[in-house]
């Protein structure tokens, strides 16, 4: 537990881009290196996440959850907003200041094609869950093209991915 | 609720501000930002459309969940540390008792092939959609070899070979940075 609060804390301070930029640190460390939840498990805990109001940092709380319950939950989410959240009160009245700073630019674009790549990976990772099967592969590849495609809420595509899991799964 | 006439100004008492990030948390199905666009500036009035993108820019490059970012900028703005903890309370207090709920639920339920086939499609295709933004956030790096370069190798180290992510941005932070910084990215 203790392991996964500071493991939380530490992807708090790598999630540059947003919490889906280390989702897949936390599928790799969470399934691969922990052994705390399997792949397919890691994929139901994130379609909760996703479907459910609210940040998608509440995978975390998820995670949290099947570790140490309750208390695991709570810590978990704290854990992953605490240290980021630190950085955001003291640098939230510096923002005026440094808005326009040539250093500031040059780090947006230096990480936003890390950014790109980790999110990718991450959506790479949760659509193979057990290692390529054409069924998921399937319904991620259309649920992207309907997102890349129309403006429609991401609800209803994940609620169309559910019902192609039902048919196809 | 919306009316351009009403003059902004933020929120009053800590109250307000609770129920106002409780607005945001509880109605952000499918992401949270168009809603706290449209609690924030358009239905509560607490701050112009100029000042939200700030504040939105702001939590973009800032580490963490970006609305969590600004739950803490925000509240602590308006009313000090107990602003920034009461903002962070109210977006999260809904959605965390959601998702727990799921949870528990999926827990008695998941041995039920069919409820197991639905989540799990569920989950996949919010993969999916991952890879969906991944590409829309990408398109501006199109048809530059530099910066795609550098999201595939991204990719590559994390999604293929597996890397521990302190490693990957060890090697490709420090790079990219460099390449950035004079110009070359």
């Amino acid at each position: 537990m203790l392991e996964l609060v500071l493991y939380f804390c530490l992807l708090s301070l790598l999630s540059i881009g947003g919490i889906a930029a280390v989702m897949p640190e936390v599928y790799r460390y969470t399934v691969d290196v922990q052994g705390w939840v399997t792949g397919p498990e890691f994929v139901r805990l994130f379609a909760i996440a996703q479907a459910a109001p609210g940040p998608n940092v509440l995978i975390s709380s998820l995670i949290g959850w099947r570790v140490a319950g309750l208390g695991g939950a709570v810590a978990a989410l704290l854990a992953m907003c605490g240290p980021s959240s630190v950085l955001a009160w003291y640098l939230g009245d510096l923002w005026e200041r440094f808005r326009e700073a040539p250093w500031r630019r040059a780090i947006q674009r230096g990480l936003a094609p890390l950014t790109v790549g980790l999110i990718f990976a991450g959506g790479f990772m949760i659509s193979t869950p057990t290692g390529a099967d054409w069924r998921h592969v399937l319904i991620a590849v259309a649920a992207a093209a309907g997102m890349l495609a129309s403006k429609m809420n991401p609800l209803w595509l994940l609620g169309a991915g559910g019902i192609a899991g039902m048919l196809l799964l | 609720m919306a009316d351009p006439e009403r003059p902004v100004a933020p929120p009053a008492t800590l109250g307000e501000l609770f129920w106002g990030f409780f607005a945001i948390g509880a109605r952000g199905f499918g992401g949270v930002l168009p809603w706290a666009y449209r609690t924030i500036v358009e239905e509560r009035r607490w701050m112009s459309l100029d000042a939200f993108n700030e504040i939105v820019s702001l939590c973009q490059f800032l580490p963490g969940p970006n609305i969590g970012n600004a739950a803490i900028v925000l509240g602590r703005r308006w009313f000090g540390l107990r602003g920034a903890v009461v903002a962070f309370l109210g977006m999260f207090a809904l959605p965390f008792v959601w998702v727990l709920a799921f949870v528990v639920l999926l827990g008695h339920w998941v041995d039920i092939p069919l409820v197991r086939a639905f989540v799990t499609g569920m989950g996949v295709a919010g993969g999916g959609l991952f890879l969906a933004t991944a590409i829309k956030l990408g398109r501006p790096l199109w048809p530059r070899a530099l910066p795609l370069a550098i999201a595939a190798t991204a990719f590559g180290a994390v999604g293929l070979v597996r890397l521990p992510l302190l490693w990957v941005f060890a090697v490709l932070v420090p790079v990219a940075l460099v390449l950035a910084r004079t110009g070359k990215l």
